[in-house]
């Protein structure tokens, strides 16, 4: 499957290639009328209409294989697949739970540690690879942000504006992060009391909205440590399901309890145990 | 860490243990280091020795085998540490190896002492042999020490062997002459008791009984022979009363009754031929009347003499019957049994008499034999054990001039104490490989121990396990080439200071074994 994926990658790099750069203009998704957000309900027309979409989504700048490798994030031509495949696992097992329908998938730690924010990013970067999938990261570790930072992406607009400000439009708080087939919101500019954002129905509403219009978008919800925020506990209500990520030598089996405590069990979905050390060749 | 079993400890451990070089070298280099610094500075020790042979048997054993048990010493040990940890020894040693030349305090002399007895060691090895040894960290102090000692031993064992033999012959010579005291003691009691009964010999009261016995049976005799004389008597009695009856027909009025009968017969006769008037006839009748007239005369007479004798309480005896011959007998036996009852009952006196006497005589005499034999029996086992004693002082002699004559003999320097040329105990070579495997083993175990207490989650298997939640994935840490790069330096760095550390600790080590340190 990896193979014939990458075969299909290099095939499209190459393409990518012959034409001529696309200029270094944004252009904005097909913007949805509130009549189509509000109803959930997806036609079967706009459901054959996406994949046309998703070849419509315009890419400004693409990263590089190396610049990937920087910045830790998984990518299609690694010289050691072993932990591309492992995100490929975990996208195979995450469909058949959802029985192939898009989701909304909570991503939390149990202490707050860097190794969330990339587990998210490489998830998403996982759906991605599937051409005929889009993924999207919420950034709502609102004390502390790293997905901009990881994605080497300014402070920008983020949730936080839209949440805040009735007038600002959800597309415009989707940035793009240069891997292709991936958006991101990312935290924004207005970080205080973060909680009451989460708590609005604008926030539950931009969620549904998200999902309901495009049926292959996956969206994952970068959220503070569960035990310590109770920003990841009201978001985790928000969910469909929750992804765990306890890295190595990090918590007790006590204190992983009281996270999944935290979660739920009928939300928790399973452990991504992360950061296991490996003996790196001389 | 939770139950996890072995393997995946062990791939835990390799993991951390690479992630932790670092912490491995410093914690190799410390302790290595540390542990050659202590061999450095390990004080050397020497230690020399000499075995010495000891005839284990004891001098006082076999002269008194048999007459009186000794008390039986084994424990060589324990007797040559008492022998050469006395202030004999001691002082004499300090003196053989020049320690008092610098004339010491008492204080520094007991602790010269001290070190001394701690160095020494003094252990049976077997076969009647024992192992003197003596430690120190200068080789020539080791060798002076062992040597003096054992010869000091040896010296003051020879001389405690002789003092053992001598004391052996004096105690016997000592005994010897208490049982003669006694023996002579006895004796004169002996003579005593003799000259104050000189009737007391052996034997004596077998004899008395003997006798006191036959005088019994003498007594006896003769008082059976005096009852029969009694019998005699009286029977000789009964005869003599009996006799007037049987001779009456022998008296005169027998005589004229046999008389009147034959008349009578010759009357009958007569009157069958004749009348009456016949003259003979008429003679006969005229006699006959005449017999009858005598015969009632010849009744008044006898029966006046009965009631005249009556009157006297006399037996009546007619005179007829007194001169009877047969009475004249009966007369004279009874006489004559008359004296042997009288002589027959003053000889049963006189022996009742003799047998008291010597019944007292027993009385005495048995008294005296029990003292008498006492005395015999106590001179006999004296005199015994003396002569045993005399036998054994001289076999004491004998051992004693023996042992004067073949000193050396029970104490043999079986090896001789030498100068030793290797020190004993840890050498510096263990510390060198001890400081290797140390530096290795500490660092690693430390991080093995951190991990078994260490309660966070090192593997997926545990939560798994205990907290039954699935696990989607186990993602390794992510490298870029700039981690990669890192960690090349750093373990390049590493092989270079391990390499570098490890030439100065064999440098160091050779150092020390050339002797320059």
């Amino acid at each position: 499957m990896s193979k014939i994926e990458d075969a299909l990658n290099k095939a499209k790099k190459n393409k990518i290639n012959h034409t001529p750069d696309v200029p270094a203009v944004i252009i904005d998704e097909t913007v949805a009328t509130p009549q189509v957000l509000s109803d959930a309900k997806l036609t079967a027309k706009s459901q054959v209409l996406s994949s046309k979409k998703i070849s419509q989504m315009k890419q400004n700048v693409s990263y590089e294989s190396n610049q990937l490798a920087e910045l830790k994030i998984i990518h299609s031509d690694m010289g050691d697949n072993t932990i591309a495949n492992t995100y490929r696992d975990i996208r195979t097992k995450l469909l058949r739970i959802s029985k192939g329908r898009n989701f909304v998938a909570m991503v939390t730690s149990v202490t707050d540690d860097s190794s969330c924010g990339l587990t998210t990013i490489n998830l998403g970067t996982a759906f991605s690879f599937d051409e005929s999938k889009t993924s999207l990261l919420i950034d709502c570790n609102i004390n502390n942000p790293q997905l901009n930072t990881m994605l080497d992406i300014g402070n920008t607009s983020g949730i936080t504006d839209y949440l805040d400000d009735e007038n600002i439009d959800a597309n415009s708080i989707i940035q793009e992060c240069g891997i292709k087939r991936l958006r991101l919101i990312p935290v924004g500019t207005k970080r205080e009391s973060a909680t009451e954002y989460f708590t609005s129905l604008r926030m539950r509403d931009l969620s549904a909205a998200l999902l309901s219009r495009y049926s292959d978008r996956f969206i994952f919800v970068n959220a503070p440590p569960i035990i310590e925020s109770a920003d990841a506990r009201i978001l985790a209500d928000l969910c469909d399901f929750v992804i765990l990520v306890v890295p190595y030598g990090t918590a007790s089996v006590s204190k992983i309890y009281d996270a999944t405590l935290s979660i739920g069990k009928e939300k928790l979905i399973g452990v991504v145990f992360t950061e296991i050390p490996k003996i790196l060749k001389f | 860490m939770h139950s996890l079993s072995l393997d995946k400890l062990l791939k835990i451990l390799l993991l951390e243990c690479f992630n932790r070089k670092n912490f491995i070298f410093i914690v190799f280099v410390l302790v290595s280091f540390s542990v050659l610094f202590v061999g450095l500075n390990w004080p050397k020790k020497y230690t020399s020795f000499s075995i010495i042979h000891i005839d284990k048997s004891n001098i006082l054993q076999p002269l008194m085998r048999g007459a009186a048990e000794t008390t039986e010493s084994t424990d060589h040990v324990a007797n040559a540490k008492e022998i050469i940890f006395s202030d004999r020894i001691m002082d004499a040693l300090l003196e053989n190896i020049g320690v008092l030349e610098s004339e010491p305090s008492d204080v520094e002399l007991a602790l010269i002492k001290q070190k001394i007895k701690g160095g020494l060691s003094i252990e049976d090895v077997g076969d009647n042999l024992l192992k003197i040894a003596y430690t120190d960290s200068d080789q020539d102090n080791a060798y002076l020490v062992a040597k003096n000692i054992s010869d000091l031993f040896i010296e003051v064992g020879e001389n405690s062997k002789l003092e053992e033999s001598q004391t052996a012959y004096d105690f016997i010579n000592k005994q010897v002459d208490e049982y003669l005291q006694k023996l002579i003691t006895i004796e004169k009691d002996l003579s005593d008791f003799r000259s104050n009964n000189p009737d007391a010999r052996p034997g004596l009261q077998t004899e008395i009984s003997n006798r006191i016995s036959k005088l019994q049976k003498d007594i006896e005799d003769n008082q059976l022979l005096l009852k029969e004389k009694l019998i005699k008597k009286q029977s000789i009695q009964n005869q003599l009363s009996g006799e007037a009856a049987i001779t009456i027909s022998q008296t005169k009025q027998g005589k004229l009754r046999e008389q009147m009968a034959e008349l009578q017969t010759q009357l009958e006769l007569l009157r069958l031929d004749y009348r009456d008037t016949y003259p003979d006839i008429v003679r006969i009748k005229a006699q006959l009347t005449d017999l009858k007239k005598a015969l009632s005369y010849e009744i008044d007479h006898k029966n006046t003499a009965k009631d005249s004798d009556r009157a006297k309480d006399e037996s009546y005896l007619e005179d007829s019957i007194i001169l009877s011959p047969l009475y004249q007998e009966l007369r004279s036996n009874f006489s004559a049994n008359e004296t042997e009852i009288a002589t027959l009952k003053v000889r049963i006196d006189a022996l009742n008499t003799t047998l008291q006497n010597e019944y007292e005589r027993e009385k005495k005499i048995f008294s005296g034999e029990e003292v008498l034999s006492q005395l015999t029996r106590n001179y006999a086992v004296n005199q015994e054990i003396y002569q045993d004693l005399l036998k054994r002082r001289e076999n004491a002699r004998v051992s004693k001039n023996l042992d004067e004559e073949q000193k050396g003999f029970t104490f043999k320097v079986q090896q001789p104490a030498k100068i030793p040329l290797l020190p004993t105990g840890i050498r510096f070579l263990h510390f060198v490989i001890a400081g290797l495997v140390l530096g290795i083993i500490v660092p690693i175990g430390l991080i093995y121990a951190f991990i078994l207490l260490d309660s966070r989650v090192r593997h997926s298997s545990i939560i798994v396990n205990e907290l039954e939640i699935p696990v989607l994935a186990e993602v390794c840490v992510t490298t870029t080439r700039e981690d990669a790069k890192r960690n090349r330096i750093n373990t390049i760095i590493l092989i270079v200071l391990m390499a570098i550390s490890v030439s100065l600790y064999i440098y160091i080590g050779w150092l020390k074994y050339i002797g320059q340190i």
